[in-house]
């Protein structure tokens, strides 16, 4: 059997500002998807994205290569990455006038 | 005993008599999970301590200057990581239940590190020497704690929680170790007003923590952030008693059947013989922290 592991690596969080979502340590894993519930976006044309990134070292951070399409509603998204090494992180953007959101950030892992 | 010398993975641990659990983290988390407060499925309803408590990770304590540095076997540990936030605090537990009471034991290989940094300003006596790195300086404390409800009758609930505390609240040096001699602010007292700091989720108040007699000592932090050393650790608690019985580190090990463990006095619902182990790191200052375990075994008498 395959392990897997679900990690909420936000949790109701709420942001007005660009952020990084905190390392995470993944080397076990072949498999990864994020999952993103906005479950608010207000401002004036507020739109999230969101890049995958990864690390040697959990330390120094450069950019997979893939990442979400434009968010600009609440609504469930997800994103799929292979080949990520042994760390991951999302690094989010947010977009528009007095924008501010309030979100869960899941990564599924799976060996 | 006879089995776990048998063994040569439970050989380095000393259980009691029945094993309750063997956690060796090359193979995954084995139930340690994240910590969450109580909540009516709204989380904005949830106490503020309770809110970030992170999910542990499978680390193989890769660092930026050797690569990969493993665990006292195979590859992974089970790691908690606070954030880069003074007085955040990581929490994981796992859930059990009691089948009698008496003896319950708590074994773990673990390290701790604070998270690289560059460029520091620590200066004068916290400057790095060659040998003394300020790396050191910027790790909190950890704690391990368990829950304990026997039955719903007041007095039936209490927690024992053991803390090393590297640096205090202000993040000075005292390398010792501590118990806790305030309540747990549960959900249920922070909804009915209970006056918390909200930055420990132990204790309302900072000043709720008091010195273990002969609890100083100094762990093998080694000089630097990326050089591991793993520790043996035993805490052995008592059902019966409802007391702590006593916490082995290394060669330094405490009596502790006289430090007293509080009860709450009101009685707890739905939760009849609950036995929650529970681990923690919190940092004391805007590094992340890390605790990590090789491996857990927890053993009973019964």
């Amino acid at each position: 059997m395959r392990h897997s592991f679900t990690a909420v690596i936000e949790k109701n969080a709420t942001f007005d500002m660009d952020f990084d979502t905190e390392p995470y340590e993944c080397a076990w894993a072949s498999e990864a998807r994020w999952f993103i519930n906005v479950m608010e976006l207000e401002g004036h044309k507020a739109r999230l994205s969101a890049k995958v990134q990864v690390s040697p070292d959990g330390l120094f951070w450069c950019d997979e290569g893939s990442q979400f399409e434009p968010m600009s509603e609440p609504d469930l998204y997800s994103l799929a990455v292979r080949d990520f090494g042994g760390w991951l992180r999302l690094d989010c953007e947010l977009d528009g006038t007095d924008a501010r959101l309030r979100l869960m950030i899941y990564l599924v892992l799976k060996e | 005993m006879a089995l776990a010398n048998a063994d040569i993975r439970l050989s380095r641990f000393n259980p009691l008599p029945r094993i309750l659990a063997f956690d060796d983290f090359d193979d995954g988390l084995h139930g340690w999970c994240e910590l969450v407060g109580n909540h009516n499925g709204d989380l904005n309803e949830m106490q503020p301590v309770f809110k970030d408590m992170r999910p542990a990770q499978l680390s193989t304590c890769t660092f930026f200057d050797i690569g990969t540095h493993g665990a006292v076997d195979g590859t992974y540990s089970m790691k908690l990581a606070t954030r880069p936030r003074k007085y955040h605090q990581a929490v994981a537990i796992k859930r059990l239940t009691s089948a009698a009471d008496g003896l319950v034991q708590f074994e773990a290989w673990f390290t701790y590190k604070a998270e690289q940094t560059f460029g520091g300003d620590d200066s004068g006596a916290r400057a790095w020497d060659g040998n003394y790195h300020p790396s050191e300086a910027h790790f909190g404390s950890f704690t391990l704690w368990n829950d304990i409800c026997e039955e719903t009758e007041p007095r039936d609930r209490y927690h024992a929680a053991l803390r090393y505390e590297n640096t205090n609240e202000e993040g000075e040096f005292t390398q010792r170790w501590l118990y806790k001699t305030g309540l747990h602010p549960t959900t249920r007292m922070l909804r009915e007003g209970f006056d918390s700091n909200q930055n420990d989720v132990h204790v309302a108040k900072p000043d709720m923590w008091a010195p273990i007699p002969g609890g100083d000592q100094q762990l093998c932090f080694n000089e630097v952030p990326t050089k591991v050393n793993w520790h043996y650790l035993r805490w052995l608690f008592d059902l019966s008693t409802r007391r702590n019985t006593e916490l082995q580190v290394n060669d330094l090990t405490m009596d502790l059947r006289d430090i007293p463990v509080l009860r709450f006095d009101e009685g707890y619902w739905g939760i009849n013989r609950l036995l929650n182990l529970c681990m923690d790191v919190r940092t004391t200052s805007n590094v992340r922290n890390f605790l990590y375990m090789d491996s857990v075994v927890i053993s009973a008498d019964w």
